[in-house]
């Protein structure tokens, strides 16, 4: 299927002063202008704002305007729904999702809710009961779970995925105990998606986002995916979505184009960048 | 250069400290008010018993009677400054530009700079929230915004629990829906003027220029021509830094015992004390008006402003008010000063505003009802007692 399958390479935000410095985005640039200039490199993004804060549709719609046509989102599940999560109002917090993300949904510019779980969801009865109850609250939203906890490695969960037609996050994550380990699994023929980290084993539970996603991939380990793990998952989705997450000093823009040029090489990309127009159809 | 101003505010903050301190407030109306002052008034309030009804600086006679399970509790001023400045420490290790208010669970981050250290200043406001609940027992409300105008308006809007950012670039689309009242800065008379022509919201006042915003609101025009757009260039000041000097002094030609002179003199000061207070984007607390007599000795009186204020008028009420009880030697006056002290981020009007039923509210209401009569029936329709002839009508 990897001849029909539509890859999009991005980052995980694209909204980050520092970038200027890091030579991405040019001197004096305005965060309302970062959109457009990062749409000329890459056909998606992942919305990490939208964890920190419920979404709102009006600004999303505003943030749609700067984004040209064909441009595709993909947006993280609000913390009050993974990570803080209140027995008596998460129903609440999950139509607040919905409402708030629906300008995406109905332009059709969203590839996938993300659902990102910590490393303290660990694989227990208490936790798979409301990950299912969440996949059933969020119904009609195209759903990719990324867990952070070993437990849930295993044959069973993603063939409970499969069947729900939920998309399972492949990571890319420094090799420590305990961590969910890259598992090339797809469980969704619509869509495969990867999360790249960084492996900064160091920095990774250092509680600073700074260290954690401080990481810079080298060359021979950017061909290793593009020659590996991606034309294999490409082979059985329709659709794929890989993003950076290692956002210090500008190095998953610097990836991610790195990235997208072997894939381009390859022939796993259709179309090189800019991409806006290419996609549109 | 492009700002990431953090808000953190503690809702009803002594009522937050209260309740930290005796978990058993929790959930349950208490008013925090001195019950042996002549005239009582509310100092905090839990949300419980806002929700009833009771406001800030109410009389206590009438929370009371609005609230009447309410227990009461005594304010506790030394508690509210402790916790404050545990709040301070929890947010110094993430950046030195910290301006707080005074015991009022304000505080705001400017986490431009230091970003590269933390990470995006998102992250930085939810980490820090998370450490003052798990360290302090508070749930403060958290923003992001260009600046603090901006940010201070979110955590308003969001009051009394919940977070908001605000992109660059996206501040005057977010302020355009929202009432007036929520923007710091904006004063009741402003309000006043500018509900006179139905103008309730940022973006009605947004599409007017500044010409026409000059005719309604005369020299406050550049400040709220700024602000309903949310620019807001004010620096957020170190914590412990020593407020600017904002006053002025007016000499008399010669001496004078002519108290219209005065009054003139003290109009001046506030006129320039107003403006410069407003370009800082600060309000002040309290005045210190000083008179110097002709004999070389001199005589001082401070007045506190509640709410603190940028108001040339208000200023100027208040400037003549202290100059003429500090007058108290029948000798002439060589000159008169005025020190703006106590400056702070200035509120937004909100205070006043539940409090439906109020003279505060009913008086646009009633000016922007006599306005619309004298529009429809001429000047001559309706007239003010207080503007009659004496004996006249």
């Amino acid at each position: 299927m990897s001849e029909g399958c539509e890859i999009r390479v991005g980052t995980c935000g694209y909204s980050y002063p520092e970038w200027i410095e890091a030579g991405f985005y040019p001197p004096g640039t305005r965060a309302a202008d970062m959109l457009p200039l990062y749409a000329r490199h890459f056909s998606v993004t992942e919305l990490n704002f939208t964890w920190y804060q419920m979404p709102k549709a009006q600004a999303l719609e505003r943030m749609l305007r700067l984004a040209p046509p064909g441009f595709a989102f993909t947006a993280k599940l609000t913390r009050t729904l993974t990570h803080e999560v209140d027995p008596g109002q998460w129903r609440g917090q999950a139509a607040l999702f919905r409402e708030g993300i629906s300008p995406l949904l109905e332009q059709r510019r969203l590839l996938a809710v993300l659902l990102q779980f910590p490393a303290s969801f660990v694989r227990a009865p208490a936790s798979r009961l409301y990950l299912a109850r969440l996949i059933e609250e969020l119904e009609g939203l195209p759903l990719a779970v990324e867990f952070r906890h070993a437990s849930w490695a295993e044959e069973r969960v993603f063939r409970e995925l499969e069947r729900r037609r939920v998309t399972l996050a492949v990571l890319d994550v420094p090799p420590l105990p305990g961590l969910f380990p890259p598992v090339e699994a797809v469980t969704h023929p619509g869509l495969f998606y990867v999360r790249l980290h960084g492996r900064n084993a160091r920095g990774w539970r250092s509680g600073n986002l700074q260290q954690q996603f401080d990481y810079d991939y080298a060359e021979p380990e950017l061909r290793a995916w593009a020659e590996g793990p991606i034309p294999r998952l490409a082979a059985r989705a329709a659709r794929g979505v890989i993003v950076f997450n290692n956002h210090v000093r500008a190095q998953a823009a610097r990836n991610a184009l790195g990235l997208q040029r072997l894939l381009a090489a390859s022939g796993l990309l259709s179309a090189p960048p800019p991409w806006n127009e290419a996609s549109s159809t | 250069m492009e700002r990431s101003i953090i808000h953190l505010n503690v809702a009803d903050f002594a009522a937050a400290v209260e309740r930290a301190f005796d978990p058993r407030l929790a959930g349950r109306p208490f008013v925090i008010a001195r019950a042996e002052a002549v005239r009582a008034t509310v100092f905090d309030m839990s949300e419980e018993a806002f929700r009833e009804g009771v406001r800030k600086a109410m009389p206590l006679a009438r929370a009371l009677r609005l609230c009447p399970q309410a227990r009461l509790l005594p304010p506790r001023p030394e508690r509210y400054a402790r916790a404050m400045r545990l709040l301070l420490e929890a947010a110094l290790p993430y950046t030195p530009r910290i301006e707080t208010g005074r015991a009022d669970g304000h505080l705001f981050l400017d986490a431009t700079g230091t970003r590269r250290l933390f990470g995006p200043p998102m992250d930085i406001a939810w980490r820090l929230r998370r450490e003052i609940r798990d360290r302090l027992g508070f749930s403060p409300i958290w923003t992001l915004a260009p600046n603090k105008l901006v940010a201070k308006a979110a955590s308003r809007l969001v009051k009394p629990e919940g977070e908001y950012i605000v992109a660059e670039g996206e501040e005057e689309a977010f302020l355009a829906p929202l009432p007036l009242e929520i923007i710091p800065g904006l004063e009741r008379r402003d309000l006043d003027a500018l509900g006179a022509f139905r103008l309730r919201r940022a973006g009605e006042v947004a599409a007017l220029g500044l010409e026409e915003l000059r005719l309604l609101c005369g020299e406050r025009a550049a400040f709220l021509h700024e602000a309903v757009r949310g620019i807001d260039p004010s620096p957020v000041r170190v914590a412990g830094e020593s407020d600017p000097e904002v006053g002025g002094e007016e000499r008399f030609a010669g001496e004078t015992a002519d108290e219209e002179e005065l009054f003139a003199a003290a109009a001046r000061l506030a006129e320039r004390a107003g403006a410069a207070l407003r370009r800082r984007r600060l309000a002040a607390r309290r005045l210190r008006v000083s008179l110097r007599y002709a004999d070389g000795g001199s005589a001082q009186r401070r007045i506190r402003l509640l709410p603190p204020t940028a108001d040339d008028v208000l200023l100027r009420d208040a400037v003549r008010r202290a100059a003429r009880a500090a007058w108290r030697r029948r000798l002439r006056l060589r000159g008169l000063a005025l020190a703006c002290e106590d400056l702070v981020f200035p509120p937004a009007q909100l205070a006043l505003f539940p409090d439906a039923g109020g003279a505060e509210t009913r008086r646009p209401r009633l000016t922007a009802a006599i306005d619309r009569v004298r529009r429809r029936f001429g000047e001559e329709a309706l007239r003010v007692a207080a503007a009659l002839p004496p004996g006249g009508a």
